[in-house]
């Protein structure tokens, strides 16, 4: 288990506490400039702004330098080296381990092997495209064989059907290695592809952790709710009853339903003034304002809803989110 | 403005065995919101660079309007372009930067200074007029440009290729939103290159989408999706995109078409039953949670069949590892070769 005690991201931030369970997989969702790096930096002991203690398996790390830390590091802009083919760039870890050539080289063909670069093993890093570059970056850091192993917004810079499969082969992969992994995302969706758990952060603290599910179902804070959603929540402001003796309350924009396609159970219906739409084919996006709040409804396949209509929709008395009841 | 047709339009660099465009005729009507999608190397840039005049084509010809301008020089063709990076003079003020177009082409000042403010207006831009460039926002900034281009009252289309690169994602849809409002404004033919489906499903009249320099399927965001010309259309759009199982591998029989050797189902167009029931046979290999409806968990799954792997989206009522059907409640047909044969029925 790796532990995080006392820990500052930046000096005047809140201090937090977080175990990351021995193979298991934690997703670090947080909007850009949230502290995600920090945290990265922290644990595999760079030159970072964060402070406190940092331990594996009961043994304290701070103070040890990055190499003496069993921690790989993969970052968003990764590096492998250019002058080297596939096979040497995997390898390069274990050599400077000082592991015998035969282990190596078993080695380096596994994890080739896993991550689908076996045909690739007699080029350079330039003569593979931006998916097999970064599989390469992942296949180097899984080489060091480290305990911990920390990928820092990994698949942020490829195009959306690599992200796809990549996601899908990284989940097995993972669970496969007995790695305990750290991810770091600004995207929900990845805390739901990947993670065993999740971990919120935010101004550079700790907001919640828990199960994808848990965490998604019962938000202990609005902005724990928004975080966890893409598009953020819808925010309920008014005197209403439903907000109650809540100080704030939210729903999901996938729980705001068209009144023409109505869910099950007790509902609520409010007016949208519609702003415009997004669609992806699968599912539509409607912006627009209820109650002079902006909100976004999410629902599946092309909706039939032009700018400037106002739109009767649904909410689910269950799916309102209710935050600081006194 | 001028409506665009292509007429075996083609691109080969010399001393090239293959094609980079292949020969291809296309009809975009004056005053269209065009979207040209394909992931990198489908051939898009090439198009935008043929339109723009900055390769001259190896067959086949352009015209604008009734103008034939396939091998007019670039800047005759009177085409405005926005990039994915604003390209603005970052010391002048937004005026002046929307103003340059016009004051080159000498047009009367009162009456620039008349187009610049409705322009500007158009845009939502009117307070930031006074500043200069330098102090915007990148958002902003794309907005000028998109203003710079869309001053000129001259211009015969707009081409803007992946203008939403540099803008943050909660921001993307306002600009699309205005760019759209704009397009309908002023009635602009615009042809928008992208690789993001929501992109070109949401600013266009008619998606174009190409690969490997070749044009697969022209339609509007409702045919792309709902009834792909090939299955590569049906793979490309979609997240997970469309499923293609052998009809031979099928478990029970279901409708198809005379030539269809293939069928292809979205994963929201099918559904898990208990086991032996429906077309398909699977084993349950991953679930992938995206939230909840009414309270239940709902995602997608997917399953391993004799005929492959499939996806299927909906409720989450299965585990890993468990034995199920899946009905299939609608579909299409394809053929050996891959293109579609037959429209979709329920």
């Amino acid at each position: 288990m790796l532990q995080l005690s006392q820990t500052q991201l930046v000096p005047d931030a809140e201090a937090f506490e977080h175990p990351f369970r021995a193979g298991t997989l934690t997703v670090v969702l947080g909007r850009n400039r949230s502290g995600k790096t920090n945290l990265c930096r922290h644990i595999a002991g760079l030159a970072c702004s964060a402070a406190g203690e940092v331990s594996l398996d009961g043994r304290v790390m701070s103070g040890l330098r990055p190499q003496s830390r069993s921690v790989a590091v993969v970052f968003q802009a990764f590096v492998n080296y250019p002058n080297w083919t596939v096979a040497e760039n995997i390898a390069s870890p274990m050599l400077a381990q000082g592991v015998k050539r035969k282990d190596r080289d078993i080695r380096t063909r596994q994890l080739a092997e896993v991550l689908g670069l076996e045909e690739l093993m007699q080029r350079l890093p330039n003569e593979l495209s931006g998916g097999q570059q970064q599989r390469l970056a992942i296949a180097r850091a899984m080489a060091q064989r480290a305990q911990v192993l920390v990928l820092d917004e990994p698949l942020v810079n490829l195009d959306y059907k690599l992200r796809e499969t990549l996601v899908l082969e990284l989940r097995s992969l993972l669970q496969q290695s007995g790695t305990s992994v750290i991810y770091t995302s600004t995207d929900p969706k990845d805390a739901f592809a990947l993670g065993d758990e999740v971990l919120l952060l935010d101004e550079h603290t700790k907001l919640q952790s828990g199960k994808p599910l848990d965490v998604y179902r019962d938000p202990q804070s609005y902005a724990a709710a928004d975080l966890m959603s893409d598009p953020g929540v819808n925010p309920f402001i008014t005197k209403a009853s439903l907000v109650a003796a809540a100080r704030k309350a939210a729903v999901r924009p996938e729980h705001v339903y068209l009144a023409s396609a109505p869910p099950p159970g007790e509902v609520n219906e409010f007016q949208m003034d519609v702003w415009g739409l997004e669609t992806s084919g699968d599912e539509t996006f409607i912006h627009g304002s209820v109650e002079d709040n902006p909100w976004v409804v999410r629902c599946s396949g092309m909706a039939h809803v032009v700018p400037g209509q106002r739109l009767p929709i649904l909410v689910r008395n269950d799916d309102i989110m209710r935050f600081g009841v006194v | 403005m001028a409506s665009i047709q292509l007429d075996g339009l083609s691109f080969r660099y010399p001393g090239a065995e293959e094609y980079t465009l292949a020969p291809l005729s296309l009809n975009v009507p004056d005053g269209t919101a065009f979207a040209l999608l394909g992931a990198s190397g489908a051939g898009k840039t090439t198009l935008l660079n043929l339109l723009s005049g900055l390769l001259a084509p190896t067959s086949g010809r352009i015209f604008f309007g009734d103008d034939d301008v396939s091998y007019v020089a670039g800047r005759q063709r009177n085409v405005a372009q926005v990039f994915q990076f604003p390209v603005l003079y970052e010391s002048l003020s937004v005026a002046e930067n929307l103003a340059f177009p016009l004051r080159a082409r000498k047009f009367d000042p009162l009456w620039i200074d008349e187009r610049v403010r409705h322009i500007a207006a158009d845009l939502a831009i009117t307070e930031q007029l006074p500043f200069v460039a330098a102090d915007l926002s990148l958002f902003q900034k794309q907005l000028v440009a998109i203003g710079r281009a869309l001053v000129r009252p001259d211009v015969s289309v707009v081409l803007l290729d992946e203008p939403l690169t540099a803008v943050e994602p909660r921001m993307k849809w306002r600009l699309r939103q205005t760019l759209r409002r704009v397009q309908e404004e002023l009635a602009v033919t615009m042809i928008y290159v992208t690789h993001d489906q929501t992109e070109a499903l949401t600013f266009a009249d008619q998606v174009a989408v190409m690969a490997d320099g070749g044009l697969l399927q022209v339609g509007t965001p409702e045919q792309i999706y709902a009834t792909p010309s090939c299955e590569f259309v049906g793979y490309f759009i979609g997240s997970p995109g469309m499923n293609f199982v052998d009809i031979e591998r099928l478990e029970s029989s279901l409708e198809v078409s005379v030539g269809a050797s293939r069928v292809g189902f979205r994963p929201e167009w099918a559904l898990l039953k208990p086991q032996g029931q429906g077309q398909l046979a699977g084993t349950v290999e991953s679930i992938q949670l995206a939230g909840t409806d009414s309270g239940a968990a709902t995602g997608v799954v997917r399953l391993d069949t004799a005929a492959g792997r499939v996806a299927v989206r909906g409720k989450l009522n299965v585990a890993v590892g468990d034995h199920v059907g899946i009905e299939l409640r609608q579909h299409l047909c394809f053929s050996a070769q891959g293109d579609l044969v037959t429209a979709e029925y329920d």
